[in-house]
């Protein structure tokens, strides 16, 4: 079906004329598209290597506010993993000169609440609150950020919330799986390293979030966002007083690894379990290639979005799953691209035999022009919606900075999803999406899934 | 209430804007198609994307006794086919002009909504139009969507630790009256029973235009959206509605203690819950502020009590209407507090914290300085959620108060509404409905249940 086109155009003219009854109507085209640029930014840098970027934008009186730091896991030692969340959680009981309580007072004082979350790559302190706080706002980031307390007497409570989380994560077979699956991907990496141990977790002491703090935590990794209704003197005023005083520290850690590209099979036993959870992935280029445009069209045609083959194929023709996706994940300079479903037990081979089936065909035979235009169709649109909101916004503007893309990476991005063509998808699904390469992790019900997972190799431990 | 009778007196091509002076509003006109059908128009020229939401007045509460889950299964169905677009070409046709779809099914409505390049509105009310209209779907859809919502189920209850908590637990628990008490993700036989025939009939019952509300916001003419509603909607007949079932709750007298074991969880925990005072009173709005007082934001008393200070747990999360927000249900509603905690802390010791500052808010009247800083969360909330979720919330709202209310515009006089409750509000408020009487708890137990089943 094509509701773009002349064809369309032909279709309602003759509706309009004589038709019979059973016939169906076609949707009337739409309008010409109206025009979409992204919001005009303000980038500003400090003289300490600190990014400033300011975005006046939309209606409604909320300001979005971020510091990204570029550290993370990315530079925890192979016996450190979530120290860098501890890290995060510890600077969140107060400054030298106010207590956590005091913080939250002020923060929800602004209608807000300020969060910091860690993940591979990126320490990032946020929040959203009314637009007249917003440089407010900004300066108690900064407070937060640069003079930190670490009090001693949170680290045992946070150590045991951390615990606690880590067990539950442990029970719940998604967790399982995306945990195995990092592992296989990135061996001896921090990429690969997900979940600590609940031992070591134990041994975390002040001393060493302070360490990591003073190590990795500076003015030259950092990168202030402010998106929304907000007075832009006053903010970029409280962003010069707020940061342009701290120390430069050292630069952000480059450590790209080398993920691992051969078929493994790694089945995590869950007796009596109803459903398999599936991840299926492989190694494929990253942001910063000229491939990954035309490997997020690939992708979106074949399972990541609802309408596309894979999804088609295992929930609206077979039943077998309701939510399969697939993604590309990227990292600093690397990336994977996978397929999770959680499917009905006994069609566990049967759902896997669909999948690598779609993978197949796309090697082999190009999309017809009309389903890689829909698809095209679709990124421009949601790469739109995204950019109409603060939050969807900002993470477009983090993305292309995290990967060091530049502004018109972002502009760029409609015309180049558009000059892909039906070729470029089937020559991405070859060059890339290889079976007889991918890594298979499946936590089931082992005595009942076992003789369907046989002809996708034998499990390693 | 008057406000759309009184716009349609005037004319409906220009916006109503509401007339009150506060800091933001959202312009809202609409209308009434002799069908019955209601719509809701509200532009907001700020991206070329409009959202197209069409509300149903047909919630999992009010489902057929023996068919538990049908609402729901019955909104995946209308994704299966209508008159003139057959199995996913509905969804093909959202993609592949650039825009979102989903389909929800909450207490008190079913919804269908699109979120689509400007351009495109036209394309999208003749869709919704379509699937109002006529459901056209095979026994092979029917077959196929039932598999669906199995695997649904499965993953988020059956195959998930602490699956259902507290979301689909408490209703069950808390609530007396059938409709507001049963498991609305559906007994997994009830929805192998479920026929082309139920569905036939339910699309003719509850899916009437006189039954539903059409929304439209964002970069749009009004003149144009409403010339086009009239087109594709108003030749869809009108049916008349179906009594419905009486929804109320008898008071609750005491406490209610209900402890569940999963086999699938390794750490215990909690949720607590009490019965709301009927919506848009006083009391109403002082909940809000007793949920930003008491659970939202790391400044609130359970959070201070319960993690800064005791270490109890991580997080207390929690609110009015797990499925959605305050303003978005209209049947019985509970306030829900719920944890994640370990096993050297007993249920009855957390509790005893928590009833700490709870009975703090039902003794003595809330400070000014508290007081202040909930009504600020409160309007960030608010505003968040007019702007959240692509723009859909404004839509969410709109449709919510014009199919309970008859007054879309009633959204513009929630912040003020937060403004006005004074102290003594929430102390009277707090007396009544913090009542350990009118408290449901729940506790999840880790292990195997004695009767090997998993879950209720």
């Amino acid at each position: 079906m094509a509701p773009l086109g002349s064809k369309v155009v032909l279709a309602v003219a003759l509706t309009a004329c004589a038709l019979q009854a059973q016939e169906k109507q076609v949707p009337p085209a739409p309008a010409t598209p109206a025009p979409f640029t992204l919001p005009a930014t303000r980038d500003i840098a400090l003289p300490n290597g600190m990014k400033v970027t300011l975005v006046p934008y939309g209606a409604l009186p909320l300001v979005t506010v971020s510091l990204v730091i570029r550290t993370g896991a990315i530079d925890e030692g192979r016996d450190q993993v979530w120290l860098s969340a501890l890290v995060g959680d510890m600077l969140q009981q107060g400054t030298t000169t106010r207590s956590a309580s005091a913080l939250a007072d002020a923060v929800a004082g602004m209608g807000g609440d300020l969060t910091i979350r860690v993940g591979n790559d990126d320490m990032t302190a946020s929040g959203s609150v009314l637009g007249d706080s917003a440089a407010a706002f900004v300066r108690l980031v900064g407070d937060v950020v640069r003079h930190p307390s670490f009090p001693e007497a949170e680290m045992a409570r946070l150590v045991g919330d951390r615990q606690r989380e880590l067990a539950i994560s442990m029970t719940q077979p998604q967790q399982i799986v995306a945990e195995r699956y990092a592992k296989l991907m990135y061996p001896d990496h921090p990429y690969g390293r997900i979940y600590p141990t609940s031992q070591a977790l134990g041994t975390y002491t002040t001393s060493q979030v302070r360490e990591f703090y003073t190590r990795n935590v500076g003015a030259t990794r950092a990168h202030l966002f402010v998106i929304g209704k907000f007075d832009s003197t006053a903010v970029e005023q409280a962003a010069r007083t707020g940061f342009g005083d701290w120390a430069a520290g050292q630069p952000a850690t480059v450590n790209v690894p080398t993920p691992h590209a051969q078929r493994s099979l790694v089945v995590v036993d869950r007796p009596g379990a109803v459903q398999s959870t599936l991840e299926i992935g492989i190694p494929v280029a990253d942001p910063s290639s000229t491939d990954w445009i035309p490997l997020q069209v690939t992708d979106a045609l074949l399972g990541g979005s609802f309408n596309s083959r894979i999804t088609s194929d295992i929930r609206e023709r077979k039943g077998y799953t309701y939510s399969p996706f697939s993604t590309v994940a990227a990292h600093y300079r690397t990336a994977t691209w996978h397929e999770s479903a959680d499917v009905t037990t006994s069609a566990t081979g049967a759902s896997m035999k669909e999948i690598f089936g779609q993978i197949d065909s796309l090697r082999t035979t190009p999309p017809s022009a009309d389903e890689v235009k829909g698809i095209q169709n679709y990124l421009a649109g949601v790469w739109v919606l995204r950019a109409s909101t603060q939050t969807g916004l900002l993470g477009q503007l983090e993305f292309a900075d995290s990967h060091g893309l530049d502004h018109a990476w972002l502009s760029d991005y409609i015309p180049r999803v558009y000059q892909v063509t039906p070729s470029d998808v089937r020559g991405m699904a070859e060059k890339y999406l290889d079976p007889s390469k991918m890594a298979i992790v499946v936590a089931g019900d082992k005595k009942v899934i076992a003789d369907q997972l046989t002809p996708y190799g034998t499990p390693v431990q | 209430m008057t406000w759309l009778r009184i716009c349609a007196a005037i004319g409906l091509s220009a916006s109503c804007v509401a007339a009150q002076s506060q800091k933001f509003s959202i312009p809202v006109s609409g209308g009434t198609v002799p069908n019955g059908l209601r719509y809701v128009l509200s532009p907001d020229h700020t991206t070329p994307i409009v959202t197209v939401a069409v509300y149903y007045h047909i919630g999992f509460r009010i489902e057929p006794r023996d068919r538990t889950g049908f609402a729901h299964l019955f909104e995946h169905l209308m994704f299966q086919g209508s008159q003139n677009l057959g199995k996913l070409e509905f969804v093909k046709l959202v993609q592949s002009n650039g825009g979102v779809l989903n389909g929800s099914t909450r207490f008190d409505f079913t919804n269908y909504f699109e979120i689509v390049p400007s351009n495109t509105l036209q394309t999208f009310l003749w869709a919704e139009a379509d699937r109002m209209r006529s459901l056209a779907i095979t026994q092979e859809n029917l077959t196929n969507q039932q598999g669906v919502v199995k695997s649904e189920v499965r993953v988020n209850v059956l195959n998930r630790p602490y699956g259902g908590f507290p979301w689909l637990d408490m209703p069950q628990y808390a609530n007396t009256n059938w409709y507001n008490a049963h498991n609305f993700y559906g007994d997994l036989r009830d929805i192998d029973a479920a026929t082309l025939a139920d569905a036939q009939a339910f699309h003719k019952t509850y899916y009437s235009p006189r039954n539903a509300v059409v929304v439209v916001t964002g970069d749009f003419d009004p003149s144009q959206a409403k010339a086009w509603i009239e087109q594709y909607f108003g030749n869809i007949p009108g049916t008349p509605l179906p009594t419905r079932p009486d929804l109320t709750e008898p008071k609750q007298q005491k406490e209610i203690r209900a402890s569940k074991t999963d086999s699938l969880a390794n750490r215990p925990a909690l949720a607590f819950a009490y019965h709301m005072p009927p919506r848009n009173t006083p009391e109403y709005f002082a909940m809000g502020l007793i949920d930003q007082i008491l659970l939202q934001g790391h400044d609130a008393r359970l959070y201070q009590a319960l993690v800064q200070r005791s270490g109890v747990t991580g997080d207390v999360s929690g609110g009015i209407n797990l499925l959605g927000n305050m303003f978005d249900y209209e049947g019985p509603m509970v306030w829900t507090v719920s944890l994640f905690h370990d096993a050297g802390h007993s249920p009855d010791e957390i509790l005893k914290r928590a009833d700490v500052v709870i009975d703090s808010l039902r003794t003595v009247p809330v400070d000014a300085a508290t007081l202040a800083r909930a009504r600020v969360k409160e309007r960030a909330a608010l505003y968040n959620i007019l702007g959240g979720q692509l723009g859909f919330g404004r839509a969410d709202l709109l449709a919510c108060y014009a199919l309970f209310d008859n007054n879309a515009n009633y959204v513009n006089s929630l912040d003020s509404q937060f403004q006005i409750v004074t102290p003594a509000v929430i102390l009277r408020t707090a007396k009544e409905y913090l009542r350990p009487t009118n408290r449901t708890v729940l506790t999840i137990v880790p292990g195997k249940p004695a009767n090997g089943a998993v879950g209720k």
